[in-house]
């Protein structure tokens, strides 16, 4: 059976990006319409369009198994996409596409499952060597033996979702007194969040850098690594800025963790696109963290220095082509940088600044890949992730590819809700930035200010206020104010009360 | 007393940090830095919608709010809260703020739409600057809500499993 028409799992930019690459293969797509973005520009892109907006129920269609399997069925589309989040590392899904005679565009279930689940994942990596961070051997039952299994490894330990991932059910604990008020926060967090309460715990590196391997591989056993891609940068464990490669790594330290992170997926016959995460200390050590069985979010950095185009790949391996390229084929050409554009105001904690998008101007450079869901009169909605677009930028080198994001940054307007710009145009200032020494705990603790204003900006916007100011209370630029009659009363509202009558 | 009306010259721009601008009246479409003036345009078209010109440069502005002397400006994707104020009103500020005593009681308020998913003091406990109170979660986001100061709980507002708007009342903290 061959990949004729793909029912997109998904929405936002993901649903667009995988439709692009469908287009260019000549295969049909279908895209579900919701009630709650029902002129998303998603919709734009696909061939069908599957109208689901009468349904009301609170849980969103892209994670309802049942009710995709039936999309499918009716769309007659023979394969399914499910992109990021949802149900994309959803093993039972993957299943339930097999069994309907659907291709799952993905991994097996069984692969699913095991990297889903981190303790399982964890034994896996140990059993085939690879370096980890020392921890419980398996699930912990309750605080005090947490205590017990911190004290044994030493603190600070950091309390983990079985079944987790994005950075919930996560808790750092520095000294016992605290455990019993982070495990039940971390247990609680991870039953709400992935409906399994299990956790774990293992020593908590202090200040790494997190790099990732993405890998590829087919139904005929071959598995090879694309490099990797640094997103230390982040706040509370969410990504915001990824770059391919990594100015921490060395040819010879980028083999080794290649080599260990193909090892972990052939431990589980990996077909597919999926990502090896791995912490980097300062002293070069490295240690697995987890598999994601998924395209991710930052995937368009990998695809850059390589020249693959990943999405393609994902469908050419689900129709059972064997990979054209071996791993001395793989070659890393220049350097690329993806900021998350969302949705949020960086000067309220990066609190989600959900509207509608007024005008949406991007820049269109030889040096620039924009992927967005999003056009002006689209609306960022509560109910989904707060991502307006992601602003991928290349260089022959890193310190071009900087020069040339600072330069992109300052040509992306955006009206209608706060976004990160601000915090990406202070990010490529920064001496740590430039010079590549910073880790996980940058923002947290290397930063003062979250935003870039340059010398004048504020006195221009005090200007304007000035501006307003005259014209709303003061008719004339030079006034007289008779204060006889309203010793008490502001100026302006006098002149309001008097404009009044 | 015959002459009772006075002449505004200058209007001062206080920022939310305590930051002070002036200008003089008649307001000029320039802006002098060092011995320089430099031209200030303030514009809108169809596809940038409001923006203002400096030193051939386009950035971005939008008011936010205006409501009686105070602004909130979006310049370049960043907010300012201004108030504008004449001589005299400035002059009344000062006073009332050396009459004004210290804040006693702190209000934690929902930074963002929202659910309650844990809520983490009691009343009548303590509280450190720092410590979560709340665990509020947005957009896939657990969001830790940590109390501004330290002090004693009063009130809790939140209750777990609620969704609340932005700004809704969560906890009083009593401070000290």
């Amino acid at each position: 059976m061959k990949i004729k028409r793909i029912l997109i799992a998904n929405r936002g930019e993901i649903a667009v990006r995988i439709m692009k690459t469908a287009r260019m293969m000549n295969i049909e797509t279908v895209a579900v319409k919701t009630a709650v973005e029902p002129n998303a520009m998603y919709l734009s892109s696909a061939d069908v369009i599957y109208d689901n907006t009468e349904d009301v129920s609170e849980i969103p269609v892209f994670l309802d198994i049942e009710k995709l399997i039936a999309i499918a069925l009716k769309t007659k589309a023979n394969a399914v996409h499910p992109g990021y989040g949802f149900l994309a590392e959803n093993a039972y899904f993957a299943q339930k596409c097999i069994d309907n005679k659907i291709i799952f565009i993905g991994p097996s279930p069984d692969a699913i499952y095991k990297m889903g689940n981190k303790t399982i994942a964890r034994k896996i990596a140990l059993a085939g060597g690879i370096p980890m961070a020392m921890g419980s051997e398996g699930n912990i039952a309750n605080e005090e033996e947490a205590v017990i299994i911190a004290e044994k490894i030493g603190y600070p330990v950091i309390i983990k979702a079985a079944s987790g991932g994005g950075g919930r059910g996560m808790r750092i604990v520095r000294k016992s007194e605290e455990m019993e008020k982070m495990f039940i926060i971390a247990s609680k967090e991870a039953e709400k969040a992935f409906n399994d309460p299990s956790v774990f715990v293992e020593k908590y590196i202090e200040n790494p850098k997190h790099i990732e391997f993405q890998i590829l591989g087919d139904t005929k056993g071959n598995i090879i690594h694309l490099g990797e891609r640094e997103c230390s940068i982040q706040r509370k464990h969410q990504k915001l800025l990824e770059e391919a490669p990594s100015s921490a790594l060395d040819e010879k330290l980028r083999e080794k963790m290649g080599k260990m992170a193909v090892q972990i997926a052939k431990a589980v016959d990996y077909h597919s696109a999926g990502t090896v995460e791995f912490l980097l200390d300062s002293d070069k050590n490295f240690y697995f963290m987890e598999m994601n069985t998924r395209i991710q979010v930052e995937h368009p950095v990998t695809e850059i220095i390589t020249g693959i185009d990943l999405i393609e790949q994902q469908i050419r391996i689900a129709n059972d082509k064997e990979l054209k390229f071996r791993q001395e084929d793989i070659k890393l050409k220049g350097w690329a940088i993806e900021c998350r554009i969302n949705a949020e105001d960086v000067q309220a904690g990066f609190a989600p600044d959900p509207g509608k998008i007024e005008s949406l101007n991007m820049p269109s450079d030889p040096c620039v890949r924009v992927d967005t869901g999003v056009q002006a009169g689209s609306s960022i909605v509560a109910s989904y992730d707060s991502m307006i677009a992601k602003l991928i930028v290349k260089g022959k080198d890193r310190k071009e590819a900087i020069k040339n994001c600072k330069m992109a940054l300052d040509k992306v307007w955006i009206k209608g809700t706060k976004t990160t710009l601000p915090f990406f145009r202070m990010l490529v200032r920064h001496q740590k930035f430039q010079d590549g020494s910073f880790t996980t705990a940058f923002i947290e603790k290397d930063l003062e200010k979250y935003y870039f204003n340059s010398e004048y900006e504020e006195m221009l916007a005090a200007w304007l206020a000035t501006k307003l100011f005259v014209k709303e209370n003061l008719n004339d630029d030079s006034i007289n104010i008779d204060f006889k009659h309203g010793k008490d009363m502001s100026p302006w509202l006098l002149n309001k009360r008097i404009n009044q009558f | 007393m015959a002459n009772d009306k006075l002449q505004i010259k200058k209007l001062y721009v206080l920022s939310s940090e305590n930051r002070k601008f002036s200008f003089s009246l008649p307001l000029k479409q320039t802006i002098r830095i060092g011995k320089r003036d430099y031209e200030v345009k303030l514009k809108a078209d169809e596809k940038y919608g409001t923006y203002i010109l400096w030193k051939n440069r386009k950035y971005p502005v939008e008011i936010v709010s205006s409501r009686q002397n105070r602004y909130e400006i979006l310049f370049n994707d960043i907010s300012y809260t201004f108030t504008v104020e004449t001589p005299f009103s400035l002059q009344r500020m000062k006073v009332l703020n050396s009459k004004r005593g210290k804040v006693e009681k702190e209000y934690i308020k929902a930074p963002m739409p929202g659910k309650i998913i844990d809520v983490l003091v009691r009343e009548g406990s303590n509280v450190l600057q720092g410590e979560p109170v709340v665990i509020l979660s947005a957009m896939k986001m657990q969001n830790e809500i940590l109390s501004s100061v330290n002090g004693v709980i009063v009130k809790v507002s939140a209750r777990a499993n609620t969704n609340v708007m932005k700004d809704d009342l969560l906890i009083e903290i009593k401070v000290g």
